[in-house]
């Protein structure tokens, strides 16, 4: 069997049975169903908006819940710290001051940004960490 | 709306008739039926829908495609499109009557034409075609019915089918090279 003797009996498959087929019936019924149900192309637009709409509020929820399960914004931050604070004892609030002290009597330098602190000498910068 | 009349006998275009039925014209459909309906018919037979069922999916077929014609852009000819929606059809069809016949039985009786053993081999080979194509995925059967059956160029069915030329050509020459087995 040769592809061109192949394409040859595809050719004729169906051809008898397509041949008996009452067109003008067909097309009648086709055209009374389409009177009986209407083509609505504004159903189809409406579908789309609301699969839009859908997409949209699912994005969004997503982000939501995305962000709220993220950690480390900065307010969580200074919240746990602060938390971690307030669990403290008051000997281990002087044994953090005193590192405090240790960090700032080693790095006497001030960022210029803090422009205040910038103008107190070592000594006066322990009192503050002390009485704060 | 209804189509305006041409000046010369000149049929009107496919394109002209979808423009026709956006339009609200109905006999534009009816034209578009009247024209494509026996492809179809064929299309669909070659794809394996029982004879009982033909005038149902062709209707369903076309019903379908008049509904989403606003869809249809012109990436392909309408029959070709219309002819990827029957399949779609049929597929659904399938589901519901899986146990039918493809090819009927009484076939013979009504074809009175022609030598009757010559007749009766060319239907055992249709029928072992039929058989052979139900055997085939999908893709290769469509690509072999439009190509073989339909007459049409790999980038029509391409077009069609969501592929590319290339693809096309593969799945048709895969199809001719299982088809060939089946039905020696």
């Amino acid at each position: 069997m040769t592809e061109e003797k192949l394409e040859q009996l595809a050719k004729r498959l169906g051809a008898r049975t397509a041949e008996r087929l009452n067109v003008d019936a067909i097309a009648q019924q086709i055209a009374q169903r389409l009177r009986e149900q209407p083509v609505s192309r504004t159903l189809w637009i409406r579908q789309t908006w609301v699969r839009i709409a859908a997409a949209v509020v699912i994005l969004i929820g997503g982000a939501v819940v995305a962000s709220r399960l993220t950690p480390g914004r900065p307010t969580h931050m200074a919240h746990l710290v602060a938390d971690d604070l307030n669990d403290l004892s008051t000997d281990q609030l002087r044994s953090v001051l005193t590192t405090l002290d240790d960090i700032v009597s080693v790095d006497s330098v001030v960022s210029d940004s803090t422009a205040d602190l910038h103008e107190l000498d070592t000594q006066q910068l322990r009192t503050i960490l002390r009485e704060g | 709306m209804t189509l305006p009349k041409p000046a010369t006998a000149e049929p009107l275009a496919d394109t002209e008739l979808i423009a026709g039925w956006r339009g609200g014209d109905e006999q534009a459909a009816t034209e578009l039926v009247t024209r494509h309906a026996r492809a179809l018919a064929r299309f669909l037979t070659g794809a394996g829908a029982p004879e009982a069922d033909l005038d149902d999916v062709v209707q369903e077929t076309f019903i379908r495609a008049f509904r989403a014609v606003d869809r249809f852009r012109g990436q392909c000819r309408f029959r070709t499109w219309l002819l990827t929606i029957g399949s779609n059809v049929l597929k659904d069809f399938g589901r519901r009557s899986a146990r039918r016949q493809v090819m009927p039985l009484d076939e013979g009786v009504r074809d009175l034409a022609g030598d009757p053993h010559e007749l009766a081999e060319a239907r055992e080979a249709e029928a072992l075609l039929a058989a052979g194509l139900k055997r085939l995925p999908r893709l290769q059967r469509e690509v072999f019915l439009l190509r073989a059956q339909q007459g049409l160029e790999y980038d029509e069915i391409a077009a069609a089918l969501a592929t590319t030329p290339g693809a096309a050509r593969v799945h048709y020459h895969h199809a001719v090279r299982r088809l060939k087995e089946i039905v020696e």
